[in-house]
């Protein structure tokens, strides 16, 4: 009895939910505007009863019997209920037999049954009426007929009714509308998840020209699909990466194995193709575990390990560390460490990118420049800078140089692998990364550490 | 001789790692099971761990874990072909005194293994004598069989670390973490570089050679004679 879809179940549950709620909404009006009404009619009664009894006050006792009368012939629909009795109770003019009894403290106007004697073909009729004593002694019995006020009530309830039922026909039919509009939104975005994880991450959510909260939320699902999408080619590039820059040497390497077997007479000549081949096993080993470094900087997950780091410290390391290696390429290494405030980082990711500019510097500098290693504190924080005296990065290669395997320079040893490195370190940092107009100076710019 | 329980699942890798380390002297069972390592460990403490992590029956972390909490103070090295720096600190949390990232060079598995396995001398030893080496950490100077040795303050530390550890193969990546207290890959021999001036100083023409390579992986310090 339950449809199986949870599509066409979200449409009833959605259809019903709204039709339900336009119907207690009708249904509650409804309820207010004939609470109202009756009201309204029986307030209507009791003023016209009360003026009755006002004007029978003041008219003369000789005189009341004649109005009395007049008043009766007026009620053309015979639906008032007129008499006078005297003291003691008997009738002396109206339209009904006899006198009703009024319940006891009760309030001024109330509903009886009276025997109507000038209603052809009728006994006994229900009214509202009022008893009023009157100066000189009579008593007034005023009232109406309810018969007549229960139709009029009652053709307004019809009408009520009969325009109720258009309202929940509207009711449920805009509900099931709106409630399949809603299933349909939240199913095109199902199948369109369904679609990206059958592979195709091309696809999207359309986003109409005039967008609604739901176009709003469409809208960033697509943000987080370009995202994926171009995560998913960066790892597809990693891979494709890999395979091109190991396959090259990995067909030397077995030339060059191939050849020594066959070429190799002794030991020692074996031992030198063995050798050989190691060295370059380690310059591929090399290359994958900086591309896995890579990928994992680039996953931003160890920022949860950072501490406070003293950047003065850390270029002066590298300078340390490097020194021996700058003379022995004829390059002086000039390293000028002003002290500055404490950054957020990791200082072993930190020596190293600084280590890779070094390492670029000294390599790519010319012989017997100088390498300045500078670290200055600046309004926006902490700037580590280094320098050579060679012509840098031509400012149309600096994004190609940033990206992994690309070489400046075909002339030089080296897989094209540190700057790309350098980058993911300050990317994950949050610093800031910067090649100077003129010259030859990187800088890396640590934000200052909120304290 | 150091007993040595190498539990790896690769048959391969274990072969090799098991040979290496016998060819430089030492005994080593292999498992290739955690249930199999429990098992054996009921016969006594070997003297070093080498675990690798992925292992058909569980995280070789675990294993450690279970015989830290049964009260073993074994040294555990941890291997794995998970490289991620955060491995390796998840690694040395659940009691592994060193963790060795996969691939890696047999030489640099047999130095971390002899790290372990030796604990250098006191460091709080102000002077250090080995062989004809004489060195005087507290006013910053050494001398080799009285010939004084012009010594940068890196190349004393260098040359001490080296020192206090006689016989060992000592690696770059050792030296970098132990000497300059960084952890990672330069990308360029700056480390050799180093050693090589200090080697220049500390062996003069004639003099037997107390800093050894080995394999362009490692050093190893020689005391003569």
């Amino acid at each position: 009895m339950f449809p199986a879809d949870p599509r066409a179940r979200a449409t009833l549950r959605w259809g019903g939910a709204i039709a339900a709620l336009m119907i207690v909404q009708s249904l509650v009006a409804a309820a207010i505007f004939w609470a109202l009404l009756n009201a309204s009619h029986a307030r209507d009664l009791e003023q016209s009863m009360a003026s009755d009894c006002r004007f029978f006050a003041l008219t003369p006792i000789g005189e009341r019997t004649e109005e009395l009368r007049e008043m009766l012939t007026r009620d053309i629909h015979r639906e008032r209920f007129l008499a006078l009795f005297d003291a003691s109770g008997r009738l002396i003019d109206g339209n009904i037999a006899d006198r009703p009894v009024a319940p006891a403290g009760g309030s001024r106007a109330f509903t009886t049954t009276l025997t109507p004697t000038e209603l052809p073909g009728k006994q006994r009729d229900v009214a509202r009426v009022t008893l009023c004593p009157l100066p000189g002694g009579q008593q007034l019995l005023t009232g109406f007929d309810l018969d007549d006020a229960e139709e009029a009530l009652r053709i307004a309830e019809h009408a009520l009714l009969i325009g109720l039922l258009p309202g929940f026909a509207l009711a449920i039919g805009f509900g099931l509308i709106a409630g399949r509009r809603a299933a349909r939104q939240v199913d095109a975005v199902r199948q369109v998840t369904e679609r990206v994880v059958a592979g195709n991450l091309a696809e999207r959510l359309p986003i109409s020209h005039r967008p609604d909260s739901f176009d709003l939320l469409s809208s960033h699902i697509n943000t987080m699909l370009d995202r994926l999408q171009s995560l998913v080619a960066d790892v597809r590039a990693v891979g494709d990466d890999i395979a091109h820059q190991l396959r090259t040497p990995l067909t030397r390497l077995r030339a060059r194995i191939e050849r020594g077997m066959r070429e190799a007479d002794d030991a020692r000549e074996f031992q030198a193709v063995a050798d050989a081949a190691l060295v370059e096993i380690d310059q591929l080993l090399g290359i994958v575990a900086a591309l896995l470094r890579i990928r994992e900087l680039e996953d931003h997950e160890r920022r949860s390990r950072f501490a406070p780091v003293d950047l003065a410290q850390v270029a002066a390391d590298a300078c340390d560390l490097y020194r021996p290696t700058a003379e022995d390429r004829g390059v002086r290494l000039h390293c000028a460490i002003t002290p500055v405030t404490m950054v957020e980082g990791d200082a072993s990711l930190l020596i190293e990118a600084i280590a890779n500019l070094l390492d670029n510097a000294i390599k790519f500098g010319p012989k017997g420049g100088c390498v300045t290693v500078t670290t200055r504190q600046s309004g926006d924080g902490v700037i580590v800078t280094v320098a050579d005296e060679g012509a840098g990065i031509p400012p149309g290669e600096r994004d190609l140089v940033m990206q992994r395997f690309y070489r400046g320079r075909r002339d030089c040893h080296g897989v094209g692998l540190g700057l790309s490195l350098v980058r993911a370190i300050v990317d994950m940092h949050r610093f800031t990364l910067r090649f100077a107009d003129h010259g030859s100076a990187v800088s890396l710019i640590a934000p200052a550490m909120l304290t | 001789m150091a007993h040595i329980r190498l539990i790896e699942d690769d048959r391969g890798t274990a072969d090799e790692i098991a040979l290496e380390l016998r060819r430089n002297g030492h005994l080593v069972t292999h498992y290739p099971l955690i249930g199999d390592a429990l098992e054996a460990a009921r016969d006594g403490e070997p003297d070093l761990l080498i675990v690798d992590r992925q292992l058909p029956d569980g995280e070789g972390l675990d294993l450690i874990a279970r015989l830290r909490a049964a009260g073993s103070r074994t040294p555990a090295l941890v291997l794995s072909a998970l490289g991620s720096l955060d491995d390796r600190v998840r690694g040395l949390r659940a009691g592994g005194d060193d963790y060795l990232p996969k691939p890696f060079a047999l030489v640099e598995l047999v130095a971390r293994v002899e790290a372990l396995l030796r604990r250098p001398s006191d460091p709080r030893e102000t002077r250090l004598i080995v062989g004809p080496l004489d060195l005087d950490l507290l006013a910053g100077s050494a001398t080799r069989a009285g010939r004084a040795l012009d010594l940068l303050p890196r190349e004393l530390k260098l040359l001490e670390y080296l020192a206090r550890r006689p016989g060992q193969i000592v690696t770059r990546s050792l030296l970098l973490r132990d000497v300059w207290g960084y952890t990672f890959e330069p990308n360029s021999n700056v480390v050799d570089v180093h050693i090589g001036r200090l080697r220049r100083k500390v062996d003069a023409e004639g003099e037997a050679p107390m800093i050894r390579n080995v394999r362009g992986q490692g050093y190893v310090f020689d005391v003569p004679g």
